[in-house]
């Protein structure tokens, strides 16, 4: 009997997700403008980063990065920064300042499913222009390409999205929210103990980062009252 | 001729209102100083540590490169002062309704939303963007020549009417779009680009900032004016390119607030 509360339980978190998820699809596609701005935004500054490097390189490897090398890295920038954006500490701000969070606390869901289904919203289909971008310009451009190894690319995307789930909590990661996704997704990272570091960083970080948001928003909740903190 | 009388009369006084606002805030004045500072500590940094791996930049040495950081601060500077707190809020203004009030006023709209409102303050950085440009050129050895001043002078001018036009036809995207606050994000990331010279860029990106995007006219020129990088018929180019573009935006301008039915776009 209680097997079958558990499953319900799930299936109904499982839909409420579904549901936020969608609404926020649905909010990003009427200001599709403004996402397309925010996605041109994301990849100027690796744009401009690479063209730099490309012409300082011009003279040979800069620290054993060749040109390909900072091509690859640079469009592994692109596509990671943008999958580890975070504007929830904006968002949070407004909801508590002008009582948006009132009710958000009434609903059976704790608001943090809200902003995590909203990032997906975006992310997801961002992540995709980004690809097919991507994968355009590897047909004529070599460069850019990135070894075809499935296996690779799941750690890849493993280490994306902890590393989005890092920098929602904070910023100050650098070499996990970042570089270490993007060294697996362009095949830097190749021995056991590179990878056993970059996860085990991720994963302390991320477990830190957990008990502090669990610990500060029960605090939090407390003290909220309705408009203003 | 009374015209521009006029004009500089309504300046005076949205300039003296403004000094009149601002001087309650001296506080800010600190802060965007110190601010601006680090910020500048941070991009000399960033180009020392391009400069170590290797000896110039696009055919540019250490200290051009930072003469050009100094101007694009400068430039930087105007952008902060004038066009994000002005020209920049033009899409709140069309969003609620409150370019009303300015289009009943007996000035023109597009001198008003672009003078009134500006952020004194700012100012400190068009002058600590100047002033490294100077002690740079002094490291650079270069000797100072009248016509390197003069070229300096009008494409500087130029430089500004450039940016002025690029916010003007960024901002008028508001009277189609409505939503479009985060153009300005986009502008400071596109932006950021002619923190080097432009000759640094392969030759995709050199045609889209000289051609499509013209910010290498903004930093790239006035900066090769002062090291004696810029033949003449090149800086006429320039006044070219300043004129053609404050005349493009002026003219979406137009086309644009003609698309306005108040509150919502």
């Amino acid at each position: 009997m209680s097997r079958v509360a558990t499953r319900s339980a799930f299936a109904t978190f499982r839909d409420q997700y579904a549901e936020l998820m969608r609404s926020a699809f649905l909010i990003d596609l009427q200001y599709r403008a403004s996402i397309a701005i925010w996605l041109l935004w994301g990849i100027t500054e690796p744009i401009i980063s690479l063209g730099i490097w490309w012409s300082i390189a011009a003279g040979g490897a800069v620290d054993g990065y060749t040109r390909e090398d900072f091509a690859r890295y640079f469009f592994g920038v692109a596509l990671v920064n943008q999958a580890t954006l975070s504007w929830d500490a904006w968002n949070i701000d407004r909801w508590i300042r002008e009582g948006e969070m009132n009710f958000r606390l009434t609903r059976p869901i704790a608001p943090i499913h809200e902003a995590i289904a909203d990032n997906i919203a975006y992310k997801a289909p961002t992540a995709v222009i980004i690809l097919t971008a991507w994968i355009g310009a590897a047909t004529f451009w070599p460069a850019v390409r990135i070894p075809f190894e499935p296996g690779r690319w799941a750690l890849a995307i493993i280490a994306i999205v902890l590393a989005a789930a890092v920098r929602a909590a904070e910023y100050l990661w650098f070499p996990y929210v970042l570089s270490f996704p993007v060294e697996v997704l362009t095949g830097t990272v190749t021995t056991g103990g590179q990878y056993a570091r970059g996860f085990g960083g991720q994963a302390i970080w991320l477990a830190i980062w957990l008990l502090l948001y669990l610990l500060v928003w029960t605090r939090g909740r407390r003290r909220y009252g309705a408009v203003g903190g | 001729m009374t015209g521009i009388r006029r004009a500089m009369i309504v300046l005076r006084a949205f300039w003296q209102l403004n000094w009149l606002e601002e001087l309650q805030y001296r506080g800010n004045f600190i802060a965007s100083l110190l601010g601006t500072v680090f910020w500048l500590l941070m991009a000399m940094l960033t180009v020392a540590l391009y400069f170590r791996h290797t000896p110039r930049l696009g055919g540019w040495e250490y200290w051009d490169v930072v003469v050009l950081l100094g101007i694009f601060n400068a430039l930087a500077g105007v952008v902060e002062t004038v066009l994000r707190p002005g020209i920049g809020h033009l899409p709140t203004d069309v969003r609620s309704g409150a370019l009303d009030l300015v289009l009943v006023r007996p000035v023109d709209a597009q001198f008003y939303v672009s003078f009134r409102r500006l952020d004194v303050w700012r100012l400190a950085d068009v002058v600590l963007g100047l002033a490294l440009s100077g002690y740079a050129f002094a490291q650079s050895g270069r000797t100072v020549s009248a016509w390197a001043l003069i070229a300096f002078a009008v494409t500087f001018a130029v430089a500004i009417a450039v940016v002025y036009a690029i916010w003007v036809t960024l901002m008028s995207l508001a009277f189609w779009f409505v939503a479009v606050e985060n153009m300005s994000a986009l502008f400071d990331a596109v932006f950021e680009a002619a923190r080097y010279p432009v000759s640094a860029y392969p030759g995709a990106l050199r045609f889209l900032f000289v051609y499509l995007i013209p910010i290498a006219w903004t930093t790239t020129i006035p900066a090769s004016a002062l090291t004696g990088r810029l033949n003449p018929s090149l800086a006429l180019w320039a006044m070219g390119v300043g004129i053609v573009a404050l005349g493009a935006s002026r003219l979406l301008w137009r086309v644009a607030l003609k698309r306005y039915t108040s509150a919502g776009g």
